[in-house]
């Protein structure tokens, strides 16, 4: 076993490259559809509870807490911008930003993980699907391109997604927001069942339901013992019950299990290998991460898996006198384009009523409001094309409340301090970024990493359509709790860099036309159709929901198809 | 202001200080953890910071602040997570909170006792006192310090396991329960 990496084949069926939800989806299909694969990971191996170091910890178990702290951010500044991704219980999932630098022509907040798994382990779990409101909307607004597929291509493989990793939420039956294959949602607290129904009741145009999460909450699910949730609320720790999808715990064993996985973590892919007398891309070459030696693997077909802005880097990275401003980049529209979901926005509030109320397990979700603008008749907007939907709960603070306030300090205060607090409501707006040409990223060849790469430069914004919208959110959200009754209502903007959301995508875009597009509408280069790109890069316009069961169908999709191509050698 | 170098010098003329009774109750509290040392306050202003936090939480038939070590944790936590500004910001508090103190008490802040930090204390921390312009930065810290005592309070391993209601694995989910029934009327630990 020991030689394995020694005898590694260099020849495969299928290459994949990255673990996160897309590499780990492409790896499960193209397994078990019998093709011998190689995944590469540029990071180090996480195995399934074994390498979930912190997934027991307390906030004592910590000299500190569970807090980032100042040696945290010598190493990890860029990572830390969030205030949640590197606390001390996360922090080994994030990357050591001295080691893997990148450049802000303007600020952008790129948070990532190297590791089998890549950010599957840690992401916010909030599965939705785009819908034809999505599909349909640069071309009925005349923005950017049109997307090639509309929710009819994707249904299917939403549903066959949703069913494999379990995905827990509430059928509402609005065309905005399709319903899909849930397991059984969690339940609103006091707090959010009473805004639910003073939402239905001052409102003809929206509702309030519980968030729609990859938490398996009744039954099992394939993979290592994935079986339901705990409420522990440790989730992005790595969770040893397999309670949240992950390629960790669901995909990747899945592909091991058909003997056809050939997994090789450290492995940076630097470019992809084109045979200009097939017109097909041959193979992939990498660096090992720890021994710097260089090495080919050949493939009949190529999945780049990496997240937007490393497929990406690759595609740039693969440049030949074919291809010399980079593979699938005639139409000079890689790297262009990058959106995200912009946040940090809305309203929060308190209560003085259900003092005698309170909640049991920690759910790690919240509540869901759905899109309602922009989606026909009086929904319409002056100010700014698309919309956002609200994310928030309702809970009940660990300590203060007004008596303790009153009490000052003591015996008595100490007494109520261990005591539940008031209960509060948050409602914060995920909106839609447009794709704009200018925003960019490019590679700085000036500037290169310990590996020698070209290292990332990011040049982009939001703009007035956002800024416009911003205000919107705010208000909404202040007027939704005011009219359900709450005290201290605040709206805030805390303000927002593009990839704050964790979300970048659209770097290397699906479309029809070769000219303005990089991917067709089966996530194929145009130039290479055997390489398929089936991240974030693909995205022709950002939606306003978490994008990640987006890719994993569009994976899954892309996969099927690929292997039908193979068969019919088209390929 | 570099206020930890300074402090670091208090430190090192620590002999020459007369031996006042809160200096044996340092020398007491030494005793019982030899181990630590100060990574923000001084020692002074950590003996006065330890009576003051003990005032907060003082003990009950659940343990207080000095006895669950929370000066020890307050100590630790600004020096490894407040970045610099906070941490000047803190410091420039606790000046014009000694200021205010000396002020209240009519003493030395040296001099003072547990009962005259009381005093300062229920001026700064108890509803319904005017505080004037000049106090403002004052009773901000008294504020901030009371923050940073309840906040260690509830992240000590003892509160949180035994006292607070501890359920490390739930388990199950429930979004509207009886109070009483959940818990008996605590809060969560977790």
């Amino acid at each position: 076993m020991k030689k394995k990496q020694l005898l590694m084949e260099t020849n495969y069926d299928a290459i994949v490259v990255g673990t996160g939800v897309s590499g780990g989806w492409a790896a499960k299909e193209l397994c078990e559809k019998g093709l011998k694969t190689l995944v590469l990971e540029r990071g180090r191996m996480v195995k399934h509870i074994e390498d979930y170091p912190t997934m027991n910890d307390d906030p004592w178990d910590y000299k500190h807490g569970d807090v980032i702290t100042n040696e945290t951010r010598k190493t990890q500044g860029k990572q830390s911008r969030t205030g949640y991704t590197t606390t001390e219980s996360r922090k080994h999932f994030f990357v050591n930003d001295l080691e893997h630098p990148y450049n802000e022509t303007q600020r952008f907040d790129w948070m990532r993980g190297y590791h089998v798994g890549g950010r599957s382990l840690t992401w916010g779990r909030q599965s939705y699907r785009l819908t034809d409101f999505d599909f349909e909307a640069n071309l009925k607004d005349g923005v950017a391109i049109d997307w090639p597929i509309r929710y009819k291509d994707m249904a299917p493989w939403y549903n066959y997604v949703e069913g494999y990793i379990g995905v827990s939420g509430q059928n509402v039956g609005l065309p905005q927001f399709p319903d899909g294959n849930y397991l059984k949602p969690m339940e609103l607290t006091c707090v959010e069942d009473h805004l639910q129904a003073a939402i239905s009741k001052n409102y003809q145009d929206r509702l309030l339901t519980i968030g729609r999460t990859a938490i398996i909450t009744e039954g099992t699910k394939p993979g290592l013992g994935r079986m339901s949730c705990q409420y522990r609320s440790r989730c992005m720790r790595g969770c040893p019950f397999g309670a949240y999808f992950s390629s960790n715990s669901s995909t990747l064993p899945a592909a091991e299990k058909t003997g056809n996985m050939t997994l090789r973590p450290h492995s940076i892919v630097t470019e992809v290998i084109y045979d200009a007398e097939k017109k097909r891309a041959s193979g992939v070459r990498i660096i090992d991460s720890e021994t710097n030696e260089v090495y080919e693997f050949n493939a009949k077909v190529i999945f780049l898996c990496a997240s937007a802005v490393a497929s990406t880097s690759i595609l740039m990275q693969s440049k030949s006198e074919y291809f010399p401003n980079g593979m699938g980049n005639a139409s000079d529209q890689l790297g262009r384009n990058i959106m995200d979901h912009h946040l940090g926005v809305g309203a929060s509030a308190t209560t003085d009523d259900f003092q005698d109320k309170y909640y049991t397990g920690r759910r790690n979700n919240g509540i869901y409001i759905p899109r309602f603008r922009n989606i026909g008749g009086e929904t319409d907007q002056k100010d700014f094309l698309r919309g956002y939907g609200y994310q928030g709960g309702g809970s009940r603070s660990q300590s203060w409340t007004s008596k303790v306030a009153e009490m000052g300090y003591g015996a008595e205060f100490k007494n109520e301090v261990l005591k539940p607090g008031d209960w509060s409501i948050g409602l914060g707006g995920f909106g839609e970024v447009l794709p704009y040409e200018d925003n960019r990223m490019t590679l700085n060849y000036d500037k290169l990493d310990k590996w020698g790469l070209p290292t990332v430069t990011f040049d982009a914004s939001i703009k007035e359509n956002e800024h416009n919208m911003r205000k919107d959110m705010q208000q909404q959200a202040v007027e939704m709790l005011e009219s359900a009754g709450f005290k201290n209502v605040r709206g805030y903007d805390g303000g927002y860099a593009l990839g704050l959301g964790i979300h970048e995508m659209g770097t290397a875009r699906m479309g029809h036309d070769p000219k303005t597009s990089v991917l067709n509408k089966h996530n194929q280069v145009h130039e290479v159709p055997n390489v398929f790109v089936t991240d974030g890069s693909a995205m022709t316009s950002a939606g306003n929901v978490n994008p990640s069961l987006t890719y994993m169908a569009m994976t899954a999709r892309a996969a099927n198809y690929a292997v039908e191509e193979l068969k019919k050698m088209n390929l | 202001m570099d206020r930890r170098k300074a402090l670091k010098n208090i430190g090192s003329g620590f002999g020459a200080i007369a031996v006042t009774p809160t200096v044996v109750s340092l020398f007491q509290s030494c005793q019982t953890a030899p181990s630590y040392t100060l990574a923000y306050f001084s020692s002074n202003d950590f003996e006065k910071i330890r009576q003051l936090m003990e005032l907060i939480i003082p003990s009950t038939d659940i343990p207080g602040a000095l006895e669950l070590k929370l000066p020890e944790f307050a100590d630790g936590y600004i020096a490894a997570v407040w970045d610099a500004e906070r941490q000047e910001q803190f410091a420039s508090g606790w000046s014009a909170f000694l200021t205010a103190s000396s002020e209240i008490s009519g003493k030395e802040v040296d001099q003072m006792t547990t009962a005259d930090w009381d005093q300062v204390l229920s001026k700064f921390l108890k509803a319904g006192n005017e505080i004037s312009d000049s106090e403002k930065d004052a009773a901000t810290f008294a504020g901030q310090l009371r923050s940073i005592t309840v906040s260690a309070f509830k992240t000590s391993e003892f509160i949180g396991e035994n006292v607070l209601a501890y359920a490390p694995v739930p388990g199950e989910q429930r979004g509207c329960v009886d109070l009483m029934e959940a818990t008996g009327g605590k809060a969560w630990s977790l």
